[in-house]
Formats: structure tokens, C-alpha cells, sequence
């Protein structure tokens, strides 16, 4: 630290980049975040950068301002941004992806909903992980919960609903093999106790933590399927909006809502948000983390 | 709280007096401060400022931060002053007098989280009053980053009773004013509103210091603010600047008395998309945190040297 008359320029890295980023860049960071919901930090500028550079190259186009156009009023926009956002959410995929997530669920919400659940005789947790795409959030969940199968969850039936539209994602997911890149914010006590090592490289899921999980396919928007998923304690849907425009998106948000027993939570990705899709939810901020709560039928709020 | 411990906050308050580490300028500033602002002399602030070579130079430091907006750092103090804006450089004068009034001796609460949380909620106060066309930006910035100063009375008069409060806090993560109720039968609020009438602070900003956790009790006319700096407060807390642990608590800012209050005087509040301005917030979080280092470390070394 400099010390004397001259001060120093009080800045860090990221700001410097951000600083330096083409204003059309934050266009585009505005555009998708009001198409999607999704929204790219100051931070992280640099992956939409990135994002928009592998789009130009692939499209031909040589700058920023013509990619502009293209997304703005070109009659493929929409098609365009959810390439876009694809090109965003890709690869982000891990196991313990969101670890405040995790920790307002096990700190917070459980404790919550044991103290709930007291008085019924048959206790039963039921998750479900809408768009579940490879499986890591939903091993994520069922290792989180076996945690806790000594403590909170004593005597508990915890179910896990994992579904996608793709049929590959899901044969992938009940395979439940992960290498390095998925498990890099796995710690070595999850890796010891809930994974057999296959090789030297790929460890795969105990079939302790898969008799939790039930995957299956289901189309988000199949409204006839969509009204028979009830009875949820908790929905989790990261990164699978952006497929939807406006009006199929409130519509699956409606079902969510639906689905949800009163008292339960819905999660969305860490960057993601329902601002004016549904105005029944309450927003909460736990720490760290952003979720939705179906109040109680006893209490109007908290 | 009980007459007996009342008076023993304001006999232990006035004790306070001689604490070497609260810098002369404050107490001047804060009474030039308090006059209407078209009568506040620019030089007179200057001079004052000046007084101090540390706390000048800290000045502007702070000043060139990205939370205070300007591009690159000012070459001198009224320099800083012709392009802040008088009522800026009040807050940033403000910031580096607070900074280094807090006592560096290992204390119950840690300065740097304490001030973390003291300049992060001025941030968010500052950020979330732009959301809102009416809203003051400069005096919410003062609020939130006064709103906690007893925690600071607390750490300089009440050690001994405020250790197990702090403890209990960090043991069972729950809110501090909880632990505080729970072991010493008071809180911040009660010492930190002391301290501001003795210091003659403004009637708002006594209303905020005193309220902040009740909003629901403070005037009528200064609940805006006092509410602005509660939801403040909050989601400080929620986003990694609040006191160093993660409390255990869900918190529903739509559907708490506060944002009704708040609405009541700024119907644009409405419009305010809370997730994306909570996303906002995080990206500013690096520059509260490297701003603090540059006050607090600067003040520790001074300290140390003498």
C-alpha cells in the first residue's frame, strides 16, 4: 500500500475489467437479463464476452455492434439469445455448484420443515430437480440429505424426482460417472464416502445415494404430465428457463407454484431471477442464496 | 430497558470523552455538518480536513474509490471538493473520521468486519436510495454508515458485558441485537443513540441509530429512512457483509413492515427489481471490502507506529 500525498488508486482487477468492457457488451448483458432472467455480474463480464465472441465466430460476424444488431433486430433474435445463453450456462454444470444454496437448505429450510412435520406419522421429504440435465445437482441433493438421514431427517422418506427432456442427458445422469471438471468442488469427505473410484480419472455414485433418485423424462411444458407432480417440498429448475419464452415460462412457474406443498421452497440458478413472472411466491434471501417460498397456510408471512 | 441501565449507558457514554483515537476534526465537522447545508463553508471544510495529514490523505484515497465515483484521485483537497460536490467529500470525511475512531486493540468485534458492514450498508443505502427519484443519496449514505456506531460504544464502554453477547452471536448465528437482548438485557440501538446525542448528531440520524431494528417505533416523518436502512441492513447481512458469520435466518424484504413504509413515500419502490439489484450489490462487495483495508490498514499501521 502506498503511503504519503500520493494515494493509491483504490481498484481491483475486476473492476479494471469491467471498466474496460465495450458499453454494447452490458446492452447485451441487459437484453438477456430481460429476456431470461439470467444476469451476468460486473465480475463476470468477461464469460459474456467470451459467450458473444464464440457466437460471432460461428455466425461470421466481425464486431460487437453487428452482433448487437443481430440480437436486437434481426427477426432470429429470439433464437439468437437462447444460443447465447447456452453458450453462458454450458459447462457451468458441477457437483456443489451453489454451496450457500445447500447450506440455507440444510441450516434453514430442514429445521424448518422437521419442525412442521412433527405431527405426522408418515415424514416425508420430496425433492424434485426439474431439467436435471446430467444428474450432478440431483447426487448433490440425495448426498446432502444422506447427511443428515442421522440427524434432522431420523426416521425420514426422502424422495428425489429428477427429469429432463433429453433422453442422453438422463442415461448420463443414472450412470452417475463424474470426472475431475464435475467433481472439482466436491470435497475429498463426499468423494470417500458416497463414490467408487472407476479409474484413475472417473469416480462413480454408491448405489446408496442413487436408491434415492428416480429419473425420468418429462417435458417442462406438458401440461397434462406437468399437474400430476404434486406434493413437493422443495423444486429446484437451474438454468432451464432460458429455453422458454415469456408466456410458457409464466406457465411453468404456475405449475411450479402448484406443485409445491404450502411451506416449500423453489430454487432457481444463482444468477437467475422471476422478477413479474409470479407475484404468489415470496421472495426470500437466505445468505448467500435467493429462493421462493409458498407460504404457509398459517402464516400470511414470516 | 430499565431506568438504572439507562443512565448508566449515558454515565459510561460521557466517560467516552477522552478517547484518544477519535481524531480532533470529527467533533468540529460534525457540528459544521449539522447546519443547513448552503451555509457550510467549502474552505472551512478543507481546513479542517487538512488538519489531519492522515486522515487527508485517506480522504483522497477514499475519494478515488469506485464507490465514490470519480475516474482518478483528486490532487488536492479542495480539488476533491470542486468535483465531489460538498456533500460527498461530508460523507467520505465522515467514513475516514469513523474508520479511525474505532479502537484497534483486539476487541469483542473485529474493526475491519465491524467497518465492513458500517461502509457496505452505506454503499447499499447510497445504491438502493438512486432506485428511488425522491430519495436522498448523501444523507442515506450517512444513515447506513452510522447506524451500527454502538457497536463501537458497546466495544469501548461495555466490554466486559458486550464479550458474551458478541459470543453468543458467533456460537448460535443468530442476529446480534437477539444476542445482545439475551445476555446484556440492551442493544447497539440504546448505546449507539447515547453516543449520537451526545455528539449532537442530526434527529434522522438518531432515529435511524436508535430505530433501525424497530422501524415501526421511530417518528413518522424520519421512517423512510430509518426503513431504507433497516432493508439495507438486511441484505447487507444476506450478502456476505455482515458480521462475519452467516445468520441463520431466511429474510422476506417484500413483506417486511419496512417496505410498506418505504413505499408509502416512494411509490417507485414498486419498480425496484430486488434479485437484480441483489446481484448488483455483490459485484460492489470487492471495492467495500478493498476500500476498508485502505482506511483501516492505514489507521492500524498509525496506530502501531506510535
Amino acid at each position: 500500500m502506498t503511503t504519503g500525498a500520493q494515494p493509491a488508486i483504490v481498484n481491483s482487477a475486476a473492476i479494471k475489467t469491467a471498466e474496460r468492457v465495450d458499453p454494447i457488451i452490458r446492452q447485451i448483458r441487459d437484453l438477456a437479463y430481460k429476456v431470461s432472467g439470467i444476469f451476468q455480474l460486473d465480475e463476470k463480464l468477461y464469460l459474456l464476452v467470451d459467450g458473444c465472441g464464440r457466437r460471432m465466430k460461428q455466425l461470421g460476424v466481425g464486431s460487437h455492434r453487428d452482433y448487437w444488431e443481430l440480437l436486437s433486430a434481426s427477426s432470429s433474435r429470439e433464437a439468437e439469445l437462447r444460443q447465447l445463453l447456452n453458450e453462458l450456462t454450458i459447462g457451468e454444470t458441477c457437483l456443489f455448484r451453489c454451496q450457500p444454496q445447500l447450506d440455507a437448505l440444510r441450516k434453514i429450510i430442514l429445521p424448518e420443515m422437521a419442525a412442521g412435520k412433527t405431527r405426522q406419522v408418515m415424514k416425508r421429504l420430496r425433492i424434485w430437480s426439474a431439467g436435471c440435465s446430467t444428474g450432478e445437482e440431483s447426487y448433490t441433493l440425495a448426498m446432502n440429505m444422506l447427511e443428515e438421514s442421522e440427524g434432522l431427517l431420523k426416521g425420514w422418506t426422502v424422495e428425489i424426482l429428477a427429469t429432463d427432456l433429453n433422453d442422453r442427458s438422463l442415461e448420463v445422469a443414472k450412470a452417475g460417472i463424474y470426472g475431475d471438471y464435475a467433481l472439482r468442488s466436491t470435497t475429498d469427505h463426499f468423494r470417500r464416502k458416497y463414490f467408487t473410484a472407476l479409474d484413475d480419472k472417473k469416480l462413480q455414485v454408491r448405489p446408496e445415494v442413487k436408491k434415492l433418485i428416480t429419473f425420468s423424462r418429462l417435458n417442462l411444458q406438458d401440461d397434462s404430465k406437468m399437474l400430476f407432480m404434486k406434493g413437493m417440498d422443495l423444486i429446484f429448475c437451474c438454468n432451464v428457463l432460458i429455453y422458454f419464452d415469456g408466456p410458457s415460462k409464466s406457465k411453468v412457474i404456475n405449475h411450479f407454484y402448484s406443485n409445491l406443498n404450502f411451506g416449500g421452497y423453489f430454487f432457481l440458478g444463482t444468477s437467475e431471477s422471476l422478477f413479474k413472472l409470479n407475484d404468489q411466491f415470496h421472495l426470500v434471501h437466505f445468505p448467500g442464496a435467493i429462493g421462493y417460498w409458498k407460504p404457509s397456510l398459517t402464516s400470511g408471512k414470516l | 430497558m430499565n431506568t438504572a441501565t439507562s443512565h448508566d449507558i449515558q454515565a459510561r457514554v460521557a466517560r467516552m470523552e477522552a478517547t484518544p483515537s477519535i481524531p480532533a476534526v470529527l467533533m468540529p465537522l460534525l457540528k459544521l455538518l449539522q447546519g443547513p447545508s448552503e451555509s457550510v463553508q467549502l474552505d472551512e471544510v478543507a481546513k479542517l480536513v487538512s488538519y489531519d495529514s492522515t486522515i487527508a490523505a485517506q480522504c483522497l484515497r477514499v475519494a478515488s474509490s469506485p464507490l465514490f465515483g470519480l475516474a482518478k484521485p483528486p490532487e488536492s483537497i479542495k480539488g476533491a471538493i470542486i468535483s465531489l460536490g460538498l456533500r460527498r467529500v461530508e460523507s467520505i470525511v465522515l467514513t475516514c473520521c469513523l474508520g479511525k475512531a474505532f479502537p484497534v486493540k483486539d476487541g469483542p468485534l473485529d474493526p475491519m468486519v465491524f467497518w465492513r458492514h458500517s461502509l457496505g450498508c452505506a454503499m447499499v443505502c447510497r445504491k438502493f436510495s438512486e432506485k428511488l427519484v425522491a430519495a436522498d443519496g448523501e444523507k442515506a449514505y450517512m444513515a447506513g454508515l452510522l447506524h451500527d456506531i454502538g457497536f463501537m460504544v458497546n466495544s469501548l464502554a461495555f466490554p466486559k458485558e458486550f464479550a458474551p453477547a458478541a459470543e453468543l452471536a458467533y456460537l448460535e448465528q443468530i442476529p446480534f441485537d437477539q444476542a445482545e437482548l439475551a445476555t446484556m438485557g440492551f442493544t447497539h440501538c440504546e448505546t449507539g443513540r447515547a453516543l449520537a446525542e451526545k455528539w449532537h448528531m442530526t434527529d434522522d440520524i438518531i432515529q435511524v441509530i436508535a430505530h433501525h431494528h424497530s422501524v415501526e417505533r421511530s417518528d413518522v416523518t424520519t421512517q423512510p429512512l430509518v426503513a431504507l436502512v433497516h432493508l439495507s441492513d438486511l441484505l447487507c447481512r444476506m450478502r456476505g457483509m455482515g458480521y462475519g458469520y452467516d445468520e441463520r435466518q431466511k429474510v422476506d424484504l417484500l413483506h417486511d413492515p419496512a417496505w410498506t413504509i418505504l413505499l408509502r413515500e416512494h411509490r417507485d419502490l414498486d419498480g425496484v427489481d430486488l434479485v437484480r439489484f441483489t446481484f448488483e450489490l455483490d459485484a460492489a462487495v470487492g471495492e467495500v471490502c478493498e476500500l476498508v483495508s485502505s482506511i483501516f490498514g492505514q489507521t492500524g499501521q498509525a496506530v502501531a507506529a506510535t
